[in-house]
């Protein structure tokens, strides 16, 4: 990663209202963190760079390119009720929802089973999935985080 | 044994159930709602398991959110407690039905128990003194008086499905007979939605009179002696002590003997109260019978030397009761008092809040059971029961010097709770010399609030 690499990903910030962003590249991460100095100061913006280097362990293939965007607008679906989470309505049927997919509100995302019922649970938003936080066959309890999306 | 079990319940019972689990080596799975994130029971489990929202329909009633959490935490069995489901004979079915023991009698004991007339009449028939009055339900006013010609005023009409002090009106004539049969029936309706009323002598200052039994799963019934629970406040215990004033050992084996007979009759397992009133003549009625664990069963448990949960979840485990009737001794006298978040001399209004500095009562001859810690925040939502406060003491005078030095102590800041009225309650002469019905409080209360308004 060189200085005009590092200058773009600022302009990229300020241009999306982004706090900090982190990035992973040839086996190196870098976080950018943007802090205000003073109410007062019109251009008082330090810009603080973070750079650690991976072991070299980490190979390249396992280090793929790959962008965390954090402190943006995240939601929770949560749990409405006690029971077992199942990504998909049957072992061998592909799961309702995966990372990266975009989900309409009254999409079917995922089941919890309660007493040998299956119950559906549909999204009440629009969003993109970024990560789910169960694994399938995992128990929940009532108001488990098991999607976090960033709604569209 | 088992191996887990889940309490579905709260506050101070839930730690008590959890205590004695631990005692017997069982894991424990606490349910919770919201409200009760910060609740010290869960602390105390093994697991925890969030069932829902704060109303108890949401969490506590909420059976398939409470079989869930059964289910996904693998247990042997569930403690329903005492209120919410104890008494809920659907709900001891689906446990049944989904091979998780409830520690508690069967569905049908509960049904049978919970119908008031059907327990009446089947206690009736074990030979067990029922108060005089209509065989079945009052269909209509002239049932109604021909009703209380027979047995004799004063009456008072009772809801069917009822309890807890609704649906009752009490009669001295025809006229007022008639007036009260319709809003008796109006408010059994509402209460308990069906309207249907009987009719029994009512009995003029009667002391309240509890006999604790206990059934193994063979047959084996025993009973623990008795609890005078005649301190009440609109049909709600504030105090409850064992043995009784009012009953001598003739009268106990008496009464021991009729209860005992009543639950074998009914084939019942695990822990039941049969509750009786007692009159000035010492005659005694049976009144019914609750079919879970009570709220006052530490005064049982101090004078017997027994630990009636542990008990309760033995038998529930298909254990041999391992003592005899003439292995219980009655010894010492003990005396409970219900500390709840009220203020006495508002009416006993309910006081919710956070408790800022706590101090608990200790030393010799008090035991307590409570779930309160320092800092608490008091939900709005549930019963307001605070802490149960325990003295046990070789005489009646000296358990009664124990809890008034006891709740001296007793410092629950800034909540508003009925220790200044258990304090009143515990230097009345009256009391003190145990001249006592279920009309004491009322009786006291009228002269206490005099004295409060004289004082304004």
């Amino acid at each position: 990663m060189n200085i005009k690499e590092i200058k773009e990903l600022i302009n990229l910030m300020n241009e999306n209202g982004l706090v900090e962003i982190e990035i992973e590249k040839d086996g190196m991460r870098i976080r950018l963190k943007k802090t205000e100095a003073g109410m007062e100061a019109s251009a008082g913006q330090t810009i603080v760079i973070e750079k650690t280097r991976l072991s070299p362990t980490q190979t390249k293939e396992e280090a793929p390119e790959s962008i965390e965007k954090l402190a943006t607008k995240t939601v929770e679906i949560k749990a409405p009720m006690v029971g077992t989470f199942y990504r998909a309505p049957s072992p061998e049927a592909p799961p309702y929802a995966e990372v990266g997919q975009t989900i309409e509100p009254g999409q079917v995302i995922c089941i919890i089973e309660a007493m040998k019922l299956m119950n559906e649970i549909k999204s009440e938003i629009k969003g993109k999935i970024l990560e789910i936080l169960v694994d399938n066959t995992e128990p929940v309890e009532f108001g488990q985080p098991m999607f976090l999306i960033e709604p569209l | 044994m088992f191996s887990k079990i889940l309490i579905a319940n709260r506050g101070e019972i839930a730690l008590r159930i959890i205590r004695a689990c631990r005692e017997l080596g069982i894991r424990t799975v606490a349910v919770y709602s919201e409200a009760d994130r910060n609740s010290l029971h869960i602390r105390f489990a093994d697991e925890a398991i969030c069932i829902g929202k704060a109303a108890s329909s949401n969490s506590y009633l909420n059976i398939p959110a409470i079989i869930s959490a059964a289910e996904i935490t693998d247990v042997d069995a569930i403690h329903p407690g005492y209120g919410f489901l104890a008494e809920n004979p659907h709900f001891a079915e689906i446990c049944e039905s989904c091979q998780i023991t409830f520690i508690g009698p069967t569905s049908d004991n509960i049904r049978l128990m919970g119908d008031k007339m059907a327990a009446r009449a089947n206690m009736q028939k074990t030979g067990l003194p029922i108060v005089p009055g209509s065989i079945s339900i009052v269909k209509n006013k002239e049932e109604a008086l021909k009703t209380a010609k027979k047995i004799g005023y004063p009456v008072i009409i009772k809801a069917a499905a009822g309890g807890g002090g609704k649906g009752m009106r009490i009669a001295h004539n025809d006229i007022s007979l008639i007036s009260n049969l319709m809003t008796a029936q109006a408010e059994a309706e509402a209460s308990f939605g069906n309207p249907n009323v009987y009719i029994e002598k009512y009995i003029e200052k009667p002391r309240h009179i509890e006999i604790q039994i206990l059934a193994d799963k063979y047959g084996h019934v025993i009973h623990l002696g008795e609890r005078d629970c005649s301190i009440q406040r609109r049909h709600q215990k504030l105090l409850e002590e064992s043995p009784s004033l009012a009953v001598d050992n003739r009268l106990r084996k008496r009464l021991g003997e009729l209860a005992v007979k009543g639950a074998k009759t009914i084939n019942y397992i695990g822990v039941g109260t049969i509750e009786f009133l007692l009159d000035q003549y010492n005659n005694f009625y049976f009144m019914e019978m609750n079919t879970r664990i009570q709220v006052e069963h530490p005064v049982t448990e101090m004078v017997t030397g027994i630990d009636l949960i542990k008990e309760q979840i033995r038998v529930a485990c298909g254990e041999k009761l391992h003592f005899q009737q003439d292995d219980i001794q009655i010894k010492g006298v003990a005396i409970e008092c219900r500390i709840n978040a009220e203020d006495f001399e508002n009416n006993f209004m309910p006081c919710p809040g956070k408790i800022e500095t706590l101090n608990l009562p200790g030393g010799p001859g008090v035991r307590l059971d409570t779930h309160i810690y320092p800092g608490y925040e008091i939900p709005i939502f549930y019963d307001s029961l605070l802490a149960k406060v325990i003295t046990y003491a070789n005489s009646r005078q000296d358990a009664i010097r124990i809890m008034q030095r006891a709740l001296s102590e007793f410092n629950i800041a800034p909540i508003k709770t009925t220790i200044p009225f258990h304090l009143r309650l515990l230097e009345n002469p009256l009391f003190i010399k145990g001249d006592i019905s279920t009309h004491f409080v009322q009786e006291m209360l009228k002269d206490e609030y005099k004295d409060l308004s004289q004082n304004e």
